[in-house]
């Protein structure tokens, strides 16, 4: 599946936040989602290129993938399971 | 042979290492600077540069010791650049701005780590890590302490994401002039190369200084730096995960670390190999409680430790600068506070435990412990009785 023509039903902005917060508000966007919809997170931190993959495979998620973006930050998507 | 170096190198210092080597490597590295002098922590050496401070603008009359005679400001010095260094090679380092709201947080947290750590006499890494590897009753103390404070800081975590707006930086587009200048990122890796070989060749002149004793603790901070950076190791997530993902890896990882680091010491001690009491100084009970506790709110706001602020000021981000600095001003002053109060002395006394317990208790005690937290972290990753959201 090509990332960039994945069409997200919800989005959070983490740019510039740290640890843990970019995690936090993955976490709790997800809960507020329908199964099969996906969520697109875009996010700064360093820490994020593994936390979120590791957090988005849980809990019967599935991660999607990430892409870094020209802008300087990345896009990770997860589908709610 | 040229791909399969670059794959090395990839493996070495661009992927990110498991936590559970970090922990081993920072065990064993935590046991040679045992060996070398005494324990290893940290915040003395904040101590030590927060007092140059109030002495250069006038407010303490005592000279402090000179920061590049002072080992755990070496040791600390050395795990910033160990942490650029590698931030350099795996061409990461970037300064990472945040938003108002994270500074502010980064501050306050710095100001509670700081008093936290003056209380329990050390920080997370002098106070908890070395504490219980060095068997002294204190540091047991400031890890339920941690755990509460941690708890605590979660909980106001979600309530700010609740109901305070939130804010990004939005990173700006790439402009024409920005992309067609120096690329920094492709000669990153020799700079950090570079800085490990500066390293080494301070390292030979405090040697012919006949200072070679406090050059190692740059070195060995040096690795450790690398070392943390490498794994992105953070004792914060040890105490965080469980409250908030449940996710039981960095628990393991700590505690497998403090397992080794223990066995070692403990052979060294019992061997007299250095003095069994020393590493033990920690205020138990009182001191080392609050002291974790408060520690541990601030460690959840500024979203690092005493060792995690470094490496993350190592790579570049701005909110653990502020924490830097707001850490070393409070540690300071709480600390001569508690000393020229008096306080100090109340909040409790240092207890070896081989001393109340005996050596044949205490060593599997410990052990035991350690296993039981592994273990109870474990079973809340698959019940999340523990997760609070």
């Amino acid at each position: 599946m090509n990332l960039e023509d994945i069409k997200s039903d919800n989005m959070v902005d983490t740019r510039g936040l740290t640890c843990p917060m970019p995690l936090l508000k993955t976490k709790k966007a997800l809960k507020g989602m329908a199964s099969g919809e996906i969520l697109e997170i875009l996010g700064t931190d360093p820490g994020s290129k593994k936390d979120i993959p590791d957090f988005g495979n849980k809990g019967g998620n599935q991660f999607l993938g990430m892409v870094d973006v020209a802008e300087g930050h990345t896009r990770y998507f997860i589908k709610k399971g | 042979m040229k791909t399969e170096i670059q794959n090395y190198y990839s493996v070495a210092f661009e992927q990110e290492w498991p936590g559970w080597l970090a922990g081993i490597l920072i065990a064993i590295i935590a046991l040679m600077i045992f060996l070398w002098q005494s324990p290893w922590g940290i915040a003395a050496g904040y101590h030590n540069w927060g007092d140059w401070f109030y002495y250069l603008v006038g407010a303490f009359d005592e000279r402090p010791l000179n920061s590049w005679l002072h080992p755990v400001s070496l040791s600390d010095a050395g795990i910033l650049i160990g942490a650029f260094a590698s931030a350099l090679l795996a061409r990461q380092f970037k300064i990472h701005k945040a938003p108002k709201l994270e500074y502010a947080k980064g501050l306050v947290g710095g100001i509670l780590m700081g008093s936290g750590a003056a209380m329990a006499k050390g920080c997370n890494v002098g106070g908890f890590f070395s504490a219980v590897a060095m068997m002294s009753a204190g540091g047991f103390a400031m890890m339920i302490g941690l755990g509460a404070g941690a708890w605590v800081g979660l909980r106001y975590l979600l309530w700010e994401m609740e109901h305070l707006p939130s804010q990004t930086v939005y990173s700006k587009p790439q402009d024409e002039t920005e992309s067609k200048a120096f690329d920094w990122t492709k000669i990153q890796p020799y700079l950090g190369g570079l800085t490990a070989i500066g390293v080494i060749v301070v390292f030979y002149v405090y040697s012919f200084a006949d200072k070679t004793q406090l050059g190692g603790w740059l070195f060995f901070g040096f690795l450790i730096g690398l070392v943390m950076h490498r794994s992105r190791f953070c004792f914060v997530r040890a105490f965080r995960d469980p409250f908030m993902t449940g996710e039981a890896k960095m628990v393991k990882a700590v505690a497998l670390s403090i397992i080794i680091y223990f066995a070692g010491s403990s052979v060294i001690k019992w061997a007299y190999l250095q003095e069994p009491t020393m590493g033990v100084y920690h205020p138990f009970v009182l001191g080392s409680l609050i002291g974790g506790f408060i520690f541990g709110i601030g460690m959840l706001l500024a979203g690092g430790c005493a060792s995690s602020t470094l490496w993350r000021v190592g790579e570049g981000q701005t909110k653990l600068m502020v924490t830097l600095v707001t850490f070393t001003l409070a540690n300071s002053l709480t600390s001569k506070f508690l000393l020229s109060s008096g306080l100090g002395d109340k909040l409790g006394k240092d207890i070896f435990l081989p001393d109340v317990l005996t050596w044949q208790i205490t060593v599997p005690f410990i052990l035991v412990f350690f296993l039981a937290w592994v273990l109870v972290a474990m079973w809340n990753e698959k019940t999340e009785k523990f997760v609070v959201f």
